[in-house]
């Protein structure tokens, strides 16, 4: 098969044309930084003002029509143990520190932090999530294939799954309430809070407010509001009265997204893609240039030793030949030598009689 | 039964296959058994750590040492390394194996198996890794499909079949290294998202590096350790001679001695690259060190000797630490150094139905390799096609 | 396009199929390289 010149333009002409037309006015490159959408919301977390009411558990699965947290609310010997979020508790709250003398405890309240740049978003192979302009990172569970990617990269150990659902299990985690949110109400844990612990809206304005509580009190706070950047930054904000480690929050997290770290390798595929086959039929060709001159080689080797043959055969033949012919010129020089004798020695006899 | 075909009857019942036989009913029943109830009750997945077992060895191992299939058919097409030509098909026979049972394994892990076609059908997210990953094996398992087809087909006496596939060999080899060498190493690029949950010593912005020449490792010392054990197993039919396997056994040690040459550099630099040192001296650092110096250094000095003194029975013992080295290695990476920072009760330890699941894959892999190997010109060349390679 | 997500989305699902294209375009180009060499 043989492909003409004009034809392999051709092609290559209709595809430039498709990539040109669909290509949008905006280039990254790298250098740029994407803000996310100006106005969507977001939620503060003052820990300060958390005094472990679980309330906001409570909201969260009436709301959501999840069994209820365990537990009598006000039984505070399940803060023994670190709880952690499950495929029917969306939301929990932890203490994470003691009591300490005057000191009261610390809580916070922990549930998937809606990043701006969501790990689940950047692995899904379905594309089941989505970061919405509104704030929220929402979940299609129509296209999820269950492979549990999502689950096992969150940094905060914020999805569940539904492991007891044996024909339709599906991903279940926090969703900042996001049909409400688009009623204009707030998410039920931010509504239900009795301490004013969860405050809701528009996460640029969340962060002054945060900016002011700390500056207003700078002995109360850890002056650094965590999700404002961590991981390329959260829709839950979160103050602290104590570091952020001590709260099962990772501290001097970076501030790149980490879907970024995906996005460096994966920009090498095409690469390979495109390299490989020009590189490789390359070495093809070389080896088979190596095995044709190998085969050139041995085909004159062939040829050059039966010509050596060949001429040492002649040399050889021509040897004989001559000693051939020396022989036969002796035996005939013998012959004439002794027919001469004889004729001699007849003619000598001849003379002899009278 | 025809009559001209002078194949050995065998026996059906010896104990080999009632072993096997035994434990392929028992995956049967424990793969069904996750169907009917579900993950939960069938495995010890939870929300902290969503990928066990299956995951961890029959996907992300079974991947790598089902590597012999690329890196022998391109050594010999493509490299021009003609003497290890009897190595290609037993090597692309369990590659395709591998990858199927990989495809079985994942199909069984799924929350929904039945969505796996999605991606490509009803929504792409191309950001995932797990999406060139799950394109490039549904790609290779056709290719490395196609590539066992002369076989089949020589043995099935199609000779128009034979040709044409024959013919695409080339290009088949370049398009299986292509997708090889992403797959290969874009499970390992899975990871690059989670410094926060994968210890720092296995994590590495160069992970999917690692993963590929681990992958040439794992498929050279698989081929060293099969072509041993195919050797003897069906010494009924193979047509190598000892001396001819040894010469092959003594080349690939060579090769392998190399690649973990390569690897421990590569190793080394990463932790240099991100000041890791100290890290050494801690618990989980006597266990990388173990890894490394137990199944890195180790099976490379076996190989060097081995190459050196061309005694292949240090080379054979070396490609089975170089396997369980990979193996521990992928294990590592997905279970044993992830959620590192958990406390104990949070970790994972694989369902005995996970391990049950798994060990019968690995059977039918066997069986399978066994039952075609057995009658179909893998290890042997077929009379009416000799040279033709 | 407001985040890095969507970007990444639309670059990456792009660069696949181009991508695809070259490598199904390098047979034609190979073929077409290599159409004279193989007459005597």
């Amino acid at each position: 098969m043989s492909v003409s010149r004009r034809g392999f333009l051709g092609g290559a002409g209709a595809v430039a044309g498709v990539v040109a037309g669909s290509a949008t006015a905006r280039a990254g490159g790298g250098a740029e930084r994407f803000v996310g959408y100006p106005d969507a919301m977001g939620l503060l977390h003052d820990t300060t003002l958390c005094v472990g009411c679980r309330t906001c558990e409570l909201a969260c699965a009436k709301v959501n029509g999840k069994p209820k947290p365990a537990g009598p609310l006000h039984d505070v010997s399940i803060f023994n143990k670190l709880r952690r979020v499950t495929d029917k508790l969306y939301t929990v709250v932890n203490r994470y520190v003691k009591a300490r003398g005057k000191k009261p405890p610390v809580y916070r309240k922990h549930q998937c932090m809606h990043c701006q740049e969501p790990c689940c978003a950047s692995v899904c192979f379905v594309k089941a999530f989505t970061k919405t302009p509104e704030g929220p990172v929402l979940y299609d569970p129509s296209v999820c294939v269950g492979c549990r990617y999502c689950v096992n990269v969150c940094p905060y150990y914020a999805l569940g799954y539904e492991y007891d659902n044996a024909i339709n299990p599906t991903v279940q985690r926090c969703t900042m309430c996001y049909s409400r949110i688009k009623k204009g109400e707030q998410p039920g844990c931010a509504e239900a809070c009795p301490m004013g612990a969860i405050v809701f809206g528009k996460r640029k304005d969340l962060i002054k407010l945060a900016r002011q509580r700390i500056a207003k009190f700078p002995d109360r706070y850890v002056d650094e509001i965590f999700g404002e950047h961590e991981y390329g930054g959260t829709s839950w904000l979160t103050l602290a009265g104590v570091s952020f480690d001590k709260l099962g929050l990772p501290v001097n997290a970076s501030h790149k997204p980490l879907p970024e770290l995906t996005a460096g390798f994966l920009s090498v595929v095409p690469l390979v893609i495109t390299i490989y086959p020009g590189l490789l039929l390359g070495f093809y060709a070389w080896t088979r240039r190596k095995e044709r001159l190998t085969e050139e080689a041995r085909v004159a080797a062939v040829a050059q030793a039966r010509a050596a043959d060949g001429e040492v055969a002649a040399t050889k033949a021509a040897e004989q030949k001559k000693l051939a012919e020396s022989r036969q010129k002796r035996a005939v020089d013998l012959a004439v030598k002794k027919a001469l004798a004889d004729a001699e020695k007849a003619a000598a006899a001849k003379e002899d009689t009278p | 039964m025809s009559e001209s075909i002078a194949v050995v009857k065998r026996p059906l019942i010896t104990p080999f296959n009632v072993i096997a036989g035994l434990i392929l009913l028992a995956g049967a029943g424990a793969g069904l058994y996750r169907f009917a109830v579900g993950l939960a009750p069938s495995t010890n997945l939870d929300h902290l750590n969503p990928w066990g077992l299956w995951i961890g060895f029959d996907v992300m191992t079974g991947v790598a040492l089902a590597a012999g299939g690329f890196t022998i058919s391109s050594a010999v097409y493509l490299f021009g390394l003609k003497e290890y030509q009897p190595l290609v098909r037993p090597a692309l026979l369990t590659g395709f194996l591998g990858y199927f049972l990989v495809v079985v394994g994942l199909l069984v892990d799924l929350g929904q198996p039945w969505r796996l076609p999605y991606p490509f059908v009803v929504q792409s997210g191309p950001t995932s890794a797990l999406f060139e990953i799950a394109l490039c094996v549904a790609l290779y398992l056709t290719v490395l499909f196609v590539e066992f087809t002369p076989a089949a087909f020589e043995w099935l006496g199609w000779k128009r079949w034979r040709r044409l596939v024959h013919r695409l060999t080339i290009a088949l080899t370049i398009f299986g290294l292509i997708l090889s060498t992403m797959h290969q190493s874009t499970l390992g690029a899975m990871y690059l998202i989670t410094p926060s949950r994968l210890h720092p010593l296995w994590y590495s912005s160069h992970i999917p590096v690692h993963f590929f020449v681990s992958a040439v490792i794992a498929g050279l010392s698989m081929v060293i350790f099969e072509s041993a054990l195919s050797h003897r197993v069906f010494a009924d039919q193979v047509e190598v001679t000892h001396e001819k396997l040894d010469e092959m056994t003594i080349g690939l040690a060579k090769a392998a001695c190399v690649a973990l040459g390569i690897y421990l550099a590569i190793k080394v630099v990463s932790i240099s690259l991100d000041n890791e040192w100290a890290l050494l001296l801690t618990p989980y650092g006597h266990w990388y060190l173990f890894e490394i110096g137990g199944f890195v250094v180790l099976p490379m000095i076996g190989y060097a000797i081995g190459f050196r003194e061309r005694r292949t029975t240090i080379i054979r013992v070396s490609a089975v630490i170089a396997v369980v080295g990979i193996v521990l290695n992928r294990l590592n990476v997905s279970i044993f150094a992830y959620n590192w920072q958990l406390p104990a009760h949070e970790r994972y330890w694989p369902h005995p139905f996970e391990i049950i699941v798994t060990v019968a894959l690995v059977t039918f892999g066997v069986v399978m390799f066994k039952w075609i190997a057995g009658r179909m010109p893998i290890l042997h060349e077929h009379p009416e096609y000799r040279g033709e390679h | 396009m407001h985040t890095l997500q969507d970007f990444f989305h639309f670059t990456k699902g792009m660069t696949y199929i181009i991508a695809a294209l070259f490598l199904v375009g390098s047979i034609g180009f190979w073929l077409f390289l290599t159409s004279r060499e193989d007459k005597p």
